[in-house]
């Protein structure tokens, strides 16, 4: 893992088209619905998400996060369904009061938080997930590789 | 105090009670205060209490120490800061309250370095959580032992930790991260910060869990970047700052650091303070429509 | 080979001499408020105020992390691949009597039936130097275990501080000689009148503890259920930082780290204080509760090792009792066991 990783990041230093990878966990009723509604529709947007499906955002434990940045994740996408739209009622709430410690603990130990990203986006919002993607991409295409994590002896 | 302590104990293990008195006594140099179990009721006068009972005996009370469990039903000799993790496993399940007899001791505040300890207690040989201590008086007990403090602690909390934590936090990302890099560097995977903790009571942690390996068990900056912080993630909004991680910790890593910004994000986010209350449910596992939403895009 | 001597305030050139050799200058320092054995650049880094390392050594013969072999998943197959072990020249100075003695019983374990290259290959090229012990601390008890601040048992060169800011250095091994051979621009000889030696420091023996006793005691198998089991160490929690600590422990586990594309097999320290070290697949513990780990702990240095080895167990150095947060001391429980078996 370690050496792929090095390879890669040489890779990305030396040329100027940096092209970042990011991971998605997103939920599988409302985002991974609006995602699909975006391919179905036809909608182009960038090709740097990858896309992980779960049940709910409840479901995502902020290991999932630090497991993509080790594994060589530029940036992460944690999306689910707006507030009051959980398929399990509130599984969106708790999970965002696990976002509100993790990103207080990213903080305080110097990750950098642009690279960790939160939405809530319904099966109908194709377009907002274009567009965020397009935005989050270009922000952490901007940031560069995510050398912290990559650096790290292993 | 000692007196009444193990007068106590006595005719708890008298009456049957109790059956077995977790506490303190002296090592066999009388240097240091170690934990005792007392079954029997004319061995209560091994039982001490002092400024070097340091160990929050409430490890004792949790599923790790099975053998501890089957000596029937205990009863804890308890400071303020100890009773707040009992809180805490009362109110997730762990322990029923009707299950133990907790002896709640006055507490003028604890010494760490035996070194330091001639007989007196004075303020600057303690560590910061006596300081901003408001359990003096313990808060769920049975009984007992010791007189009514008197002491307020200061408004906003103070000492070394909070400094700390207000430094990290005026420092750019990139020197924190290379202050956190440095600590965690330290960690040689022993989990003793992990044992200690009475919080920390599955039986199954996530690190022994190989199949997928979520946290790498090397002691390597990746292995040991990931082991604190999601050890510092599961404590949030359950640790009570006891301290016990820092102080059984042989590489000195920093843990109150991490553990006490949680605290602190916790109370500001849900206010919320871990371990007084063992009727209101612990914060990750209840939410409120009203929790900020200012990061969601 | 007649005693040589160092001056203290040449221990730079000494750094120096052996960094121009190739080889890694290992020492005390202090760091984070522990003294702990760590690769220095220069003098100023050392420190000569300290009873004994919170840490051992044996990282630099036993890694508490190491690769042992990578692989890579392929349409083919699985590459495995080994490690190209050629482990750089360390010097390990300011090592304490006790723990010198350690090596020897690393060794006989890690050449037990095979030999364990990953471990005798960095012996071979380890050059310990121990300084004599002038000063001592409540948990110290190697007189106890019949070692002492003199013992030069597993010291290449053995150190005496004198009076006049010098070690007197004496080789105690082949290895020891070549070292001073090699950087002999550093050592001298005493010219004029010898030199005053600053007296070591001995632990007083702890009176209670009998060795042969606990041996005795310890050889009867029905002790091995002996009520003092629970009774003495059912307040460990099992944190493994004695073990960890401890000079002569060595139980180690094999990890595989990596992706579903490859990655690497690695060898790990590991505790016998662990709940989950003797789980068995089938769910089953044999060693289910924490004072039959503990007790494994004691019968491993007491009981397994003297009679596998015939070397020693445990040297005394007193590490598990000043890390223990719990304050579990393995004298205490020594003479509790001599004194019962009276």
């Amino acid at each position: 893992m370690s050496q792929e990783n090095t390879e890669e990041t040489q890779a990305t230093e030396t040329t100027e088209t940096f092209e970042p990878k990011i991971m998605a966990f997103v939920c599988n009723w409302c985002t991974y619905a609006g995602a699909d509604l975006a391919g179905t529709s036809r909608m182009e947007y960038r090709p740097n998400v990858r896309i992980i499906k779960l049940p709910c955002t409840g479901r995502i434990d902020p290991l999932f996060i630090i497991k993509a940045f080790e594994n060589g994740a530029d940036g992460v996408l944690v999306s689910g369904c707006h507030p009051g739209d959980c398929h399990y009622t509130a599984g969106n709430y708790h999970a965002k009061r696990r976002w509100i410690a993790f990103r207080s603990l990213m903080e305080f130990t110097g990750i950098d938080t642009r690279r960790l990203q939160f939405s809530w986006i319904s099966a109908s919002e194709a377009l907002k997930w274009v567009d965020l993607i397009n935005n989050v991409t270009d922000e952490i295409k901007a940031l560069g590789p995510f050398m912290d994590f990559k650096n790290l002896k292993g | 105090m000692e007196k009444a302590l193990r007068e106590k104990a006595r005719e708890l293990l008298t009456t049957g009670e109790a059956n077995v008195i977790i506490g303190y006594e002296w090592n066999r140099r009388k240097t240091r205060a170690t934990p005792a179990f007392i079954t029997k009721a004319d061995e209560v006068d091994r039982l001490i209490f002092n400024p070097l009972c340091v160990n929050n005996l409430s490890i004792y009370l949790t599923r790790k120490n099975k053998d501890i469990l089957r000596m029937g039903k205990p009863a804890i000799v308890a400071k303020g800061c100890d009773i707040k993790n009992i809180v805490v496993l009362i109110s997730e399940g762990q322990v029923k309250r009707e299950d133990v007899v907790i002896i709640g001791m006055s507490c003028n505040g604890v010494v760490y370095k035996q070194g330091l300890w001639k007989g007196e207690l004075r303020p600057e040989i303690m560590p910061v959580k006596c300081h901003n201590c408001d359990v003096r008086n313990p808060h769920l007990t049975d009984f007992v032992i010791g007189d009514h403090i008197d002491f307020t602690p200061p408004e906003t909390p103070r000492g070394m930790v909070f400094d700390k934590i207000a430094a990290l936090d005026a420092k750019t990302p990139g020197e924190r991260w290379s202050f956190w890099l440095e600590e965690f560097s330290r960690c040689i995977k022993c989990y003793a910060c992990r044992q200690a903790c009475s919080l920390c009571y599955c039986e199954r942690c996530i690190t022994e869990k190989n199949v997928p390996q979520w946290i790498e068990t090397s002691a390597h900056q990746r292995g040991n970047i990931a082991w604190n912080l999601v050890r510092a993630m599961h404590l949030a909004g359950r640790c009570t700052f006891c301290g016990e991680c820092e102080r059984s910790c042989p590489a000195n890593i920093k843990l109150n650091l991490v553990n006490q910004k949680l605290v602190l994000t916790v109370k500001d986010a849900f206010d919320f303070k871990s371990g007084y209350d063992e009727k209101i449910h612990p914060p990750m596992i209840v939410f409120s429509p009203d929790d900020t939403e200012n990061f969601i895009k | 080979m007649k005693a040589m001597y160092l001056k203290k305030a040449e221990l730079g050139k000494l750094i120096s001499s052996v960094q121009d050799s190739g080889a890694l200058f290992v020492g005390p320092v202090v760091d984070a408020g522990n003294v702990v054995y760590k690769e220095i650049g220069s003098a100023s880094e050392l420190t000569g105020d300290y009873i004994i390392p919170v840490t051992t050594y044996k990282q630099w013969v036993f890694p508490q992390t190491e690769v042992v072999a990578t692989f890579a998943v392929t349409k083919e197959g699985v590459d495995l691949d080994g490690v190209d072990l050629d482990p750089p020249d360390v010097v390990v100075f300011g090592a304490r009597a006790c723990e010198a003695a350690s090596l020897a019983s690393l060794r006989s374990v890690f050449t037990w039936g095979e030999d364990d290259e990953f471990y005798t290959r960095r012996e071979d090229r380890i050059t310990v130097i121990t300084v004599g012990c002038t000063a001592i601390d409540d948990e110290c008890f190697c007189t106890t275990v019949e070692l002492s601040p003199a013992s030069t048992t597993g010291s290449d060169i053995y150190l005496r501080e004198t009076t006049d800011d010098e070690y007197m250095a004496v080789a105690v091994t082949k290895k020891g000689e070549a070292f001073i051979k090699a950087h002999h621009g550093v050592f001298h000889q005493k010219r004029a009148a010898e030199p005053e030696l600053v007296e070591l420091k001995l632990p007083e023996p702890i009176k209670g503890i009998k060795k042969e006793k606990i041996s005795a005691w310890l050889a009867r198998t029905d002790n091995y259920q002996s009520e003092l089991w629970p009774r003495l160490t059912r307040k460990c929690f099992g944190c493994g930082a004695c073990t960890f600590s401890c000079p002569t422990c060595h139980c180690f586990d094999i990890t595989d780290e990596g992706t579903a594309f490859g990655g690497e097999r690695r060898k790990n320290w590991d505790a016998c204080q662990f709940d989950h070290f003797t789980a068995h697949a089938s769910g089953h513990n044999p060693r289910d509760t924490q004072f039959k780990r503990w007790r494994n702990r004691f019968m491993c240095k007491f009981k397994y090792y003297p009679d596998k080895f015939k070397t020693t167990g445990c040297v005394g150095c007193g590490r598990c009792i000043r890390v223990c947060p719990v304050r579990l001391d393995i004298t205490e429980v020594m003479e509790e066991i001599s004194q019962i078996s009276e």
